[in-house]
């Protein structure tokens, strides 16, 4: 018998026992405690972003420890910033009849057979962070996340009272069409019209938060516009950290004002040398945490609101030093 | 029947080692997970192996013939894209058969560099990864695209028989097909000498290009599929979909037990390596264990079979049946140009 057919035999061989093994338990999975009972020894699947990431590493341990408080059992998947893997690990979530769903969604549409199969089974869905198409977030209890269009206000609000209202900016923004830089952009720009401050936008550009792609588009803004940029709107804070950089090796003697987005130590510290003039605080860890009790709020039956938005903290010179930095 | 001893009960495992490695993986699977064993986690496994079994079958007839295609990750990108594009354009599904045409012709592009430029597949395939890659994202504006009818594709991921999804099911027919062609046709048995031993092959009267440019409209093909059936069940079209999808194929095909180096695989062993994979992946996801220290067990994994795929092979048989009867045909001693490496 050559070793080509016996691969084919085994593999042949195994598929078929996978499947016997299979029809010898069914997937009947017990109707959930009615009610307000206890969530004690019940299952949540949180499919997260990625396991390694300055902002979804933090959220994760936030949902780990609101799980253990609640001694629900977490089982942790990640998509590595992939949502076509999203999707396949919803299935298998929804396959396993966990007894409750936290999603990091990372597109409009990926997610949407595998929430439709989930209502099926009866199980509840969180998002967390980021939003999804309109049709998914029907069928999402309730999204828990920073209110990131309210963000682009605040920075325009900072940004207005660090200039007195007049002056050339140059907005640093994150990767064009990304959800979080929709809002960060669009929160600023509305904020702007509504007002009646002499703020003038000397340039935009997508710098997809990245600190280096941000010293590189940086070098070019400060070369055309020199000394008219008075402030700099980045839409993170490693960004905000990449045109420092730029201004440095410029050599030019201005001191535009630059804000930044996420609490970073790196933004905390700039804060404190006064190169940087504010950051808005989202805490990652809350994140997670609140994502977590707001599903076993809707796993208990309970009531709750289809957006639970995080606070927004801002932190400039007055009160960096009574603040812990977000990550 | 000879009795059982250390030597050949560690021969057995190592001529079952897929078989092996199910059983320990849903060993380890049931005592760790709870509801591990049931046919609902079979049937998302099988699910879940579908895009990925897919790129490894278009792999398959494209490494037995000694070739390599790299650009399936690419090929599966931009059938997607042409897919959830044409949609509104000509309907679901003229679009669904436009994007296994894009495949397929990608595939013919592969498959005329290889044999009319006579530049090996591993280069060819590296440009036409790269070239398709970018351009998916051009094409684009490198976002992804939102289908004008998510609800399509939904019941591709549906329940079909209890076991299978319709998508799973067309993964598992094309798998049947692929293993009948090669393993019951004289065409499909050729294949194998191309692979072993191109010049021998030719001068035995195979027509040795007609089968590389047959595995590489394959590839396409079944790329293609790939890309049509992700995007359709996702209802999106992204251009980045296939950029890491390349090394779990080529993982799946080479724990089947496919040989890189050509002349030896089979349809039903790039099976059994998908769903070993498949379900050492989901069993180690539902442990708790991080993606990426997830890849250090798919590697050693990896080393330990081929180490014993070279341990069964090496008492002195050939390593298949038509890798022997190459080696009988006479060659005659002239020169045989283009065999690419």
């Amino acid at each position: 018998m050559t070793v080509r057919r016996n691969i084919a035999v085994a593999s042949a061989a195994a598929a078929v026992l996978l499947a016997l093994a299979g029809c010898s338990s069914g997937g009947g999975e017990a109707p959930a405690a009615g009610g307000d009972g206890s969530v004690e020894g019940k299952e949540i699947c949180y499919i997260t972003a990625a396991n390694s990431h300055p902002y979804v590493t933090p959220a994760n341990e936030g949902a780990q420890a609101a799980a253990d408080a609640a001694g629900v059992k977490l089982t942790i998947v990640s998509e590595e910033f992939s949502p076509q893997t999203g999707a396949e690990q919803l299935d298998s979530c929804v396959a396993r009849g966990v007894d409750g769903i936290l999603l990091w969604p990372l597109d409009d549409n990926s997610y949407l057979p595998g929430l439709l199969k989930a209502e099926q089974a009866g199980i509840p869905v969180v998002a967390i962070d980021t939003t999804t198409g309109d049709d998914s977030m029907a069928l999402i209890a309730s999204f828990v996340g920073a209110d990131k269009y309210d963000q682009g206000k605040i920075s325009f609000e900072q940004l207005d009272k660090a200039l007195e209202g007049e002056g050339g900016v140059v907005i640093i923004a994150g990767q064009a069409g990304n959800g979080t830089e929709i809002a960060r952009t669009g929160g600023f720009m509305d904020a702007l019209e509504a007002s009646d401050s002499g703020i003038e936008v000397l340039a935009t550009v997508n710098a997809d938060f990245d600190q280096q792609k941000a010293l590189v588009a940086a070098r070019d803004l400060i070369t055309k516009y020199g000394d008219q940029i008075k402030g700099v709107y980045a839409e993170d804070d490693t960004m905000a950290k990449g045109f420092q950089q730029a201004l440095a090796e410029s050599g030019l003697g201005i001191t535009p004002f630059v804000i930044g987005i996420n609490g970073e130590k790196g933004a905390f510290e700039a804060i404190k040398a006064g190169t940087q003039y504010s950051t808005i605080i989202q805490p990652p860890f809350r994140n997670g945490e609140l994502a977590i009790e707001t599903l076993i709020a809707v796993m208990k039956g309970e009531k709750v609101e289809e957006m639970v938005p995080l606070e927004n903290t801002v932190v400039d010179s007055t009160n960096v030093d009574t603040l812990e930095p977000a990550m | 029947m000879n009795r059982i001893t250390p030597r050949t009960a560690g021969r057995a495992i190592v001529q079952y080692r897929l078989l092996v490695l199910l059983i320990l993986v849903a060993i380890f699977g049931s005592i760790t997970i709870g509801d591990f064993f049931t046919i609902d986690t079979f049937q998302s496994i099988l699910n879940r192996a579908t895009i990925v079994g897919f790129l490894a079958l278009a792999l398959t007839p494209v490494l037995i013939a000694g070739h390599i295609d790299l650009s399936v990750g690419s090929i599966l990108s931009m059938a997607g894209i042409t897919t959830i594009a044409m949609q509104p354009v000509i309907g679901n599904v003229p679009a669904a058969i436009a994007g296994l045409c894009v495949g397929v012709l990608i595939g013919a592009i592969n498959a005329t560099i290889v044999v009319v430029f006579k530049i090996s597949s591993l280069v060819a395939t590296l440009a036409t990864l790269l070239i398709f890659a970018s351009l998916a994202l051009l094409l684009t504006n490198s976002q992804p695209l939102s289908s004008t009818d998510p609800v399509f594709g939904i019941p591709l991921t549906g329940d079909l028989l209890g076991i299978f999804t319709p998508r799973s099911m067309m993964f598992v027919a094309a798998t049947a097909i692929l293993f009948v062609w090669l393993r019951f046709t004289p065409s499909g048995r050729n294949l194998y000498a191309v692979g072993s031993n191109a010049p021998a092959a030719k001068s035995a009267g195979i027509r040795s290009n007609a089968y590389v440019v047959a595995t590489f409209l394959i590839s396409g093909l079944f790329a293609g599929a790939a890309g049509v059936l992700q995007s359709l069940s996702t209802a999106t079209g992204s251009p980045v979909a296939g950029a890491v999808m390349l090394i779990p194929a080529i993982t799946a095909v080479v724990i089947g037990g496919t040989r890189l180096e050509g002349g030896r695989g089979s349809a039903l062993a790039t099976l059994g390596g998908v769903l070993a994979l498949g379900a050492l992946t989901m069993a180690l996801e539902f442990n708790g264990v991080p993606a990426y220290t997830q890849a250090i067990y798919t590697g050693v994994l990896l080393i330990i079979l081929i180490t014993l795929d070279r341990l069964s092979s090496r008492d002195g048989r050939p390593a298949s049946r038509t890798l022997r009867r190459v080696r009988v045909e006479p060659t005659t001693p002239r020169e045989i140009p283009g065999r690419n490496a």
